[in-house]
């Protein structure tokens, strides 16, 4: 049967090819929109990892002109005294300017033994994980007890540590940031935080904590408050850091604001895709079945011959269908072949995984969508009386 | 002759209309893309509201320093612009202005996000903002650091509301107070060179930083303006030699690199000497396009063939009575071009409506686009080709046709 209908389709081979290359096109756009589809919905069903609901961030400059750190400490010790004590104020936090969903980003590689990974490389105070609600899967955060330790604290998130240690545990062993230079102890591992929104993936992550110095380079402070904290109290709070910090520029952000611009770049992008993809797919399958349909037409003589000689028309229609299934699958064998180049040389370093379901998912798709558009000419087809198609030749 | 062609050509797409309706819906919906596409780009980096001198402009946005491991790249400093740039020759003007930050302000327990800039008062004879009240403030007012503002349209409405004239009225942002003397009209944020919602004097700025920052970089743009379109060239070259004399002050860095260049190289600019902005966003955007277009014309080249193919017995008459297969093609191809003209047609009015809607939606604000004269050009320019690409093959394979073979099929 599969014999006979390779012969079919070899004897009109060029017409067919045509066809083929339109299936074959078809399947590497629907493979991409798959390939990005898998990828962020991926992203997506990982928590984002920290509460940013009633979290706001607060972006000011260092001016506070002193080369004591001492004093600077004293400085920014009563501005954080200061907030604490409002009352709608949960907790505040120091921290260097790559707050989650922002654009400043700080990477470097982290190293053990002969790794080196890029990661984000963040610094934090002993209240951050507080402030977000960060989940710990191991060890503890930092706390006042780890500036005199001997070696400097970090702590690593989960996706870093699967990274360097595998299924080893990570907690007191060294590593670093620079080069051969294993300084640093773990003393933590975090959940780690979707820092570039909901679509985007968790990155590697090293957080080093804040030191004695660190005012003079930080620019940004978290602050969560309690539910009621509204545009007035915002307000009060705008006034209380401006009147203090008098020479920096304040701004106040609020962490789901945020989270939502930072999507924006991701789901733009994602909605312009999908709808080029539609209207591919939509032009895609009415070419499909125009062509179809005419073939059929033309083959009105061979297939009258067959229903005269006792073939069904149920046989009439699967073989119609059948023909346009070996096509696609032609097809889909060369957009396979081209598919697979991507996980093998690792184009765009996303796991295999998401490219095998895409592929799976595309092949899917496009047997569908062939299927679909051939079902109504074979039922045009199994309709023909072979009295009158015979009668035409 | 070409009566005849459109008289038959009309007979035709009247003869299968779900054929029709296929090609023209192909056509039109990538037109529609396209156009979309065009009119985006063409108002991101072709819209030269408020810099209209842009011929005679050249933009420094980026200065970069590369050592071995260290790269380093932003925009350049205060003191850069003024005491490199601003000492070149060639440039008459140069209007230097912060990057645009954000701050709040409150108003009746409202939050309102403001962003703002600080220029110099070269900035405003550079740059022709459409004053819709009041005028920029000028040198004297910038040297005697008074607070003063410029303020966009759609700042004055949310903050003041529906005022008539606000002209001497004081604004709050970054908890000081600004006496607003201009109102401009609204410059998108895709400018994002001189995008802004209040426009400040450089030396109320805070943090002081156009005085004390000694490096290179630091946060402002520069807009060097030559006296004719002339001596765009001899500018760009004197920038290029003043920044290879440039003495390299930090040890870590051996290298530094800086373009004084057009808008659109400039806006694209990533920063990497080895892979200039302009041919990433070039060929992103042709791939993106690329195959747009294949699979439609694909398509069409599928459907032709069909209809030709329906249409073998008037070939066959045709080639019998000594029609020559040079005019049959050039018939083919007649025809084709009014199908791909007619999707054009409806291509300009989908894309009308689209953009529309994608006005209203208000993705972006201020950013209103627009089918113009080069958008529709290009449009003419896409369906030609389309009519050529795809009516080109199935043209040749009908002129191969064999005049008995194609008699007898009927």
């Amino acid at each position: 049967m599969f014999k006979h209908l390779f012969k079919l389709i070899w004897n009109k081979k060029k017409q067919n090819f045509l066809l083929m290359s339109e299936m074959l096109v078809s399947f590497l756009v629907i493979f991409a929109v798959f390939t990005l589809m898998v990828y962020y919905y991926n992203n997506y069903k990982r928590p984002v990892g920290l509460d940013y609901q009633n979290l706001w961030v607060v972006d000011y400059n260092n001016t506070y002109a002193t080369k004591s750190t001492d004093s600077l400490n004293t400085y920014y010790e009563n501005l954080r005294q200061t907030i604490k004590s409002m009352p709608q104020v949960k907790e505040v936090t120091f921290c260097s300017d790559n707050v989650p969903f922002s654009q400043n980003q700080w990477t470097g590689d982290t190293h053990y033994k002969n790794l080196a990974l890029n990661s984000d490389n963040y610094v934090a105070d002993d209240n951050y994980s507080k402030a977000l609600n960060i989940k710990l899967v191991e060890g503890r955060w930092f706390s006042k007890a780890d500036a005199v330790a001997k070696t400097q604290p970090v702590i690593i998130n989960d996706e870093l540590k699967a990274n360097l240690f595998g299924n080893e545990d990570a907690i007191g062993k060294l590593v670093g940031t620079e080069d051969k230079k294993f300084n640093l102890r773990v003393i933590g591992v975090i959940r780690g935080l979707k820092a570039k929104g909901d679509y985007a993936p968790v990155r590697n992550a090293i957080y080093k904590r804040t030191d004695t110095g660190s005012y003079h380079s930080l620019g940004k402070m978290m602050i969560s408050v309690t539910p009621d904290a509204d545009a007035a109290f915002e307000g009060k709070l705008y006034k209380t850091l401006a009147n203090y910090m008098k020479n920096s520029n304040i701004e106040i952000e609020h962490m789901s604001n945020k989270l939502k611009s930072t999507n924006l770049f991701y789901v733009v992008p994602m909605i312009v895709t999908l709808i080029v993809a539609c209207f591919l797919v939509i032009n895609v399958a009415l070419g499909l079945f125009g062509v179809l349909w005419y073939n059929i037409n033309k083959r009105r003589g061979e297939i009258g011959l067959r229903r005269a000689i006792g073939a069904s028309g149920q046989s009439v229609s699967s073989q119609l269908v059948f023909e346009s299934l070996i096509l696609a699958t032609l097809s889909l064998i060369i957009g396979t072949f081209f598919a697979v180049q991507f996980p093998l040389l690792n184009v765009f370093s996303l796991e295999a995984r998401i490219y095998l379901v895409a592929m799976v998912l595309a092949i899917i798709f496009i047997y569908l969508l062939v299927f679909v558009c051939s079902l109504y000419p074979g039922k045009q087809a199994a309709a023909i009386f072979p009295a009158v198609a015979l009668h035409e030749e | 002759m070409l009566k005849n062609y459109l008289k038959i050509a009309i007979a035709v797409l009247k003869r299968r209309k779900f054929f029709t309706f296929i090609s023209l819906f192909g056509i039109s919906f990538t037109l529609t893309i396209l156009l979309v596409l065009t009119a985006f780009i063409d108002k991101v980096v072709g819209d030269n509201y408020p810099d209209k001198k842009r011929d005679r402009s050249l933009y420094v946005s980026r200065i970069s320093m590369i050592g071995k491991g260290y790269t380093s790249s932003g925009p350049p400093s205060f003191y850069f612009l003024t005491h490199y740039a601003g000492t070149l020759k060639t440039p008459v003007k140069i209007a230097i202005s912060s990057g645009f930050n954000g701050t709040n302000t409150y108003v009746n327990n409202k939050k309102i996000a403001v962003n703002y800039k600080y220029t110099n008062a070269e900035y405003w004879e550079v740059l022709e903002y459409n004053f819709l009240e009041g005028k920029a403030f000028n040198k004297q007012q910038v040297d005697n650091a008074e607070k003063v503002a410029v303020i966009s349209k759609d700042m004055k409405n949310q903050y003041f509301g529906e005022a008539t004239s606000v002209i001497g009225q004081y604004i709050e942002a970054d908890n000081v107070k600004y006496r607003v003397i201009g109102v401009i009209e609204n410059v998108p944020i895709t400018s994002y060179m001189t995008y802004s919602d209040i426009y400040l004097p450089y030396t109320v700025a805070k943090d002081g930083g156009y005085k004390t920052n000694k490096d290179y970089q630091g946060g402002y743009f520069g807009i060097l303006l030559a006296n004719s379109k002339d001596d765009v060239d001899k500018m760009h070259d004197e920038y290029d030699q003043m920044i290879k004399r440039l003495p390299i002050t930090d040890k870590n860095y051996d290298h530094i690199y800086s373009h004084a260049d057009t808008y659109v190289k400039s806006y694209v600019d990533s920063g990497d000497e080895k892979h200039s902005g302009t041919f990433i966003a070039v060929t992103a955007i042709s791939i993106f396009a690329f195959i747009l277009m294949i699979l439609p014309t694909l398509n069409l080249v599928n459907i032709n063939i069909t209809r030709i193919m329906e249409r073998s017995s008037e070939i066959g008459v045709r080639k019998a009575f000594g029609a020559s297969s040079r005019t049959l093609v050039y018939q083919f191809i007649v025809e084709n071009i009014i199908l791909t003209l007619l999707g054009g047609l409806i291509g300009v009015i989908l894309s009308f409506i689209a953009l529309q809607v994608i006005n209203g939606a208000n993705l972006i604000a201020n950013l209103e686009l627009t089918i113009n004269f080069t958008v529709l050009l290009i449009g003419l320019l896409v369906c030609l080709i389309f009519g050529l690409l795809s009516g080109v093959y199935p043209a040749w394979r009908m002129s191969k046709l064999n005049v008995v073979t194609a008699l007898k099929a009927q």
